[in-house]
């Protein structure tokens, strides 16, 4: 094994290989920083220049794409308020306050710093460990989703910092917009007022753009029309030092495990993964009141969490030959393409080819490092920006962006519609991630607890004798008991400061 | 008056464009429109297909995925088309399933089908270890116990497990999945034990032996798994599966249609093509447009019999 990776290695730097490479990471970047073009998008569309390319410079530009693409996002989402993907949501949280009070390249390169080390830790123990996590992935079915869908749910607890209730409510809204659409089980169309645009249910990617960065552009428009403008922050240019490093460390590693088991789940993804990572970084925090107002643990978890999905999601493409998202769908494409046979078969007939794939993570791991910390003073300039042209040019790259995902009029009509709900949630102090979280697990819990009926034919006892749907229901119960505690702790500090 | 006038100046000039273009056809890009998301496999064959062709018509085709509505959207939108031959779209089977369940406005009818590109069987799949060797052990056991039997059902409803319920007058326990993708899992991990999937999507469990096939759907057997069986060889009178073709709006001029036909035969018989196809186990079934209207038609009829 030893020798393969090295081999490995050997080809990534190699003149056939390395600039794809590097070309890949730096595409994925650019396409997961703008909003509405995503990771996803990016590998789809440079699919059919591979067919040409050797297999391993071709799955490594695509590799890259996928591992560049979910750092991008982040980008955006510190500097702009702006996710680039989904995957990103939960780094607006504590990213963008962090860039607000003036820390955006310190945040910047802890973003950074936390992917890589989520993106590495998630390739390792994809090379060490993949076929203990294929065995997991296989356990996963309809029961253990549900329970998974369950337990993502409570964490809209934890991410609604200024009351549980607004939260919920939040979290309503989320649930009514992912039942528009055909039902999941029997095709019987919902909310959908005859509309066929409103068949394939709402599209999360115009909701994401609505909600975060049309909002936030409304929010900056009335501001500066009332001439109760922001005071520029005092900018620095400070990075994150040893001991920060130090500090988000551990945070990081584990957000990195969590990633990697969340992804070598198919079906459940970055998005979920983020959320998850950072539910667990607060639960564990000394001071979890710092969540929400710019801790560096919360940016660090949802950072590393999202990256440290890019492994665990190559472990069902290559133990089982099946795709475990949708850019491991294309990936299974090109393997195809090339006239290799995912799945197990790969390892034995053409382990160049999966060690290439692995060295080629790490080295991909690296260059996406490099270049998130060259490109750090580059990307700060994009604060500087005067408010007056910045609005404009996001409310224009908001309004391509929905309008790419399905070239479709109505996903632009939809992107417009949530920013003015944004803007008036905003208002009343009502988070808007737990809507994202809600339209993401939604359709998750309904549709896996209706297929475990079907399997169980009617009886609920999936519930108590799976062990891992099991667990995630206890995870659940205790996630929103831990909450509750947390808030009464600090409800009683607060009245006790107020005597 | 005015009105009228100006319509007929409109419809006038309408009419002397579309007989000019049928002349210096295709003079500008082409879009393929793909009902489906890109990365799956219709948006693979049809960008393949595209870029085949492109070389033959000696312009660029762009494809642009239009998802949802398990295909209705993008198909109805194409079919809404202006049919001038520059808006061509992939049509999939759900074009003859989706209008019957009243799912889609647009049927069949309003696209002129210009040729069909691949046709695939469904194939029985359980895994590796199963009790079950041929579909006989898997009919018995569904007549012994029925509705007890769990399939992992790659759509709802499944048409393919349709077929075989009907034929053998039997009733398996169908477990909705969405797609392929994650139906096969489900049969790994033995919380279902039997489902259908085209050779295509399951042709690397197939070659590395975690899923056994107990027969394929269709008429004669597939190169690609030449040791799996028919049903018709195993006594069953059931053919079922997939397929995938090009059409046009409805009005597009026939001058069109046939340089497009001609254009997308040379494509299909492409060793690009070829090989595409051939890597992925889809079957290349290159129907004339009269053909695969007619074949159109039969399917529905098929499928009327499942839809009530």
């Amino acid at each position: 094994m030893m020798d393969y990776l090295l081999t490995g290695f050997a080809s990534a730097f190699s003149m056939a290989v390395f600039p794809v490479l590097v070309f890949g990471v730096l595409g994925g970047v650019i396409l997961g920083a703008l909003p509405g073009l995503t990771a996803t998008m990016g590998v789809a569309i440079l699919l059919p220049f591979t067919f040409g390319m050797d297999a391993t410079p071709a799955l490594v530009m695509l590799i890259g794409v996928y591992i560049g693409g979910i750092y991008g996002g982040s980008i955006a989402a510190i500097l702009l308020k702006t996710p680039g993907t989904p995957a990103s949501a939960a780094t607006v949280l504590d990213g963008h306050t962090m860039a607000i009070k003036g820390l955006a390249a310190k945040a910047l390169s802890i973003a950074a710093v936390a992917s890589f080390i989520g993106g590495l830790i998630s390739t390792i123990v994809l090379i060490a460990v993949a076929p203990i996590l294929a065995d997991f992935a296989l356990r996963f079915n309809a029961p253990e989703y549900f329970a998974l869908a369950l337990f993502g749910l409570t964490i809209i607890a934890s991410v609604s910092a200024a009351s549980i209730w607004k939260g919920l409510l939040a979290g309503t809204i989320g649930l009514l917009v992912a039942m528009v659409g055909l039902d999941p089980i029997s095709s019987v169309p919902r909310f959908t007022f005859g509309v066929m645009d409103l068949y394939s249910g709402i599209n999360i990617i115009p909701v994401l753009i609505g909600l975060f960065a049309i909002s936030e552009a409304l929010n900056q428009l009335e501001k500066m029309s009332s001439n109760q403008q922001d005071i520029p922050p005092k900018f620095d240019y400070k990075l994150l030092s040893f001991s920060d490093f130090k500090k988000i460390l551990p945070t990081s590693v584990k957000s990195g495990l969590i990633g990697t088991s969340i992804g070598s789940v198919p079906g459940a993804g970055a998005d979920i993964s983020a959320f998850a990572c950072y539910n667990e970084a607060k639960r564990v925090a000394k001071n979890p009141e710092e969540f929400g107002k710019g801790s560096m643990h919360g940016l660090a978890a949802a950072e590393s969490g999202n990256n440290g999905v890019t492994g665990g999601s190559l472990v069902p493409l290559l133990t089982l030959g099946v795709p475990g998202d949708a850019v491991s769908a294309v990936l299974l494409g090109a393997l195809i393409v090339q006239g290799l046979t995912p799945g197990p078969l790969l390892f034995t007939q053409n382990p160049e080819i999966v060690y290439g794939i692995f060295s080629s993570m790490i080295v991909a791991n690296i260059v996406m490092l490099i270049i998130g910390f060259l490109g750090i003073r580059f990307f700060c300039r994009i604060i500087e920006v005067p408010k007056i042209l910045m609005i404009p040019i996001i409310i224009f790259l908001s309004i391509i962006g929905a309008y790419a995902i399905n070239n479709s009029m109505f996903d632009v009509g939809i992107a417009i519609f949530f920013g003015v709900l944004g803007f008036i949630l905003n208002k009343m102090d009502v988070p808007s991630s737990p809507i994202l979280l809600a339209i993401i697990l939604g359709p998750m819990a309904e549709t896996n607890l209706r297929k475990s009926l079907i399997m169980y034919e009617g009886s609920w006892s999936f519930l108590y004798d799976r062990p891992i749907a099991l667990a995630f229901i206890l995870f659940a119960i205790f996630s929103v008991y831990s909450t509750v505690k947390l808030k009464k702790k600090q409800r009683l500090a607060a009245e006790k400061a107020a005597i | 008056m005015k009105k009228l006038l100006k319509t007929a100046i409109i419809s006038a000039g309408l009419i002397m464009s579309a007989s000019s273009f049928a002349a210096d056809y295709p003079s500008k890009n082409i879009r393929l429109i793909v009902p489906f998301g890109a990365g799956g496999g219709t948006d693979a064959v049809g960008r393949t297909l595209a870029n085949s062709a492109k070389d033959v018509l000696g312009t660029s085709i762009s494809v642009m995925n239009r998802t949802g509505g398990a295909g209705a959207v993008g198909m109805s939108f194409g079919a809404q088309q202006r049919p001038d031959g520059y808006t061509l779209t992939v049509v999939t089977r759900e074009i003859a399933s989706l209008p019957q369940m009243g799912l889609m406005q647009n049927t069949a009818d309003d696209f002129k089908l210009i040729r069909m590109v691949n046709l695939d069987p469904a194939v029985i799949l359980v895994p590796a270890d199963s009790p079950f060797n041929t579909v006989n052990d898997l009919v018995a056991e569904a007549k012994k116990n029925p509705g007890k039997v769990k399939f992992a059902s790659t759509a709802a409803p499944n048409f393919y497990l349709m077929a075989l319920e009907q034929a053998q007058d039997i009733k398996l326990n169908a477990v909705p999945y969405n797609g392929a993708s994650e139906a096969i899992p489900s049969v790994l991990g033995k919380h279902t034990q039997v489902t259908m999937v085209t050779p295509g999507e399951a042709i690397a469990q197939l070659r590395s032996g975690q899923l056994k096939a107990l027969g394929v759907m269709s008429k004669e057997r597939i190169s690609y798994i030449p040791d799996v069986p028919t049903l018709i060889e195993q006594g069953m009178d059931v053919t079922t599966g997939t397929w995938r073709g090009i059409g046009a709006p409805k009005d597009t001029p026939d001058e069109i249609i046939e340089i497009l036909g001609n254009a997308f035969d040379k494509a299909m018989a492409s060793a690009q093509f070829k090989d595409f196809m051939a890597k992925g186990a889809m079957t290349i079934h290159p129907l004339k447009a009269q053909e695969f209207t007619g074949f159109v038609k039969q399917d529905e009829k098929t499928l009327s019999k499942f839809i009530k």
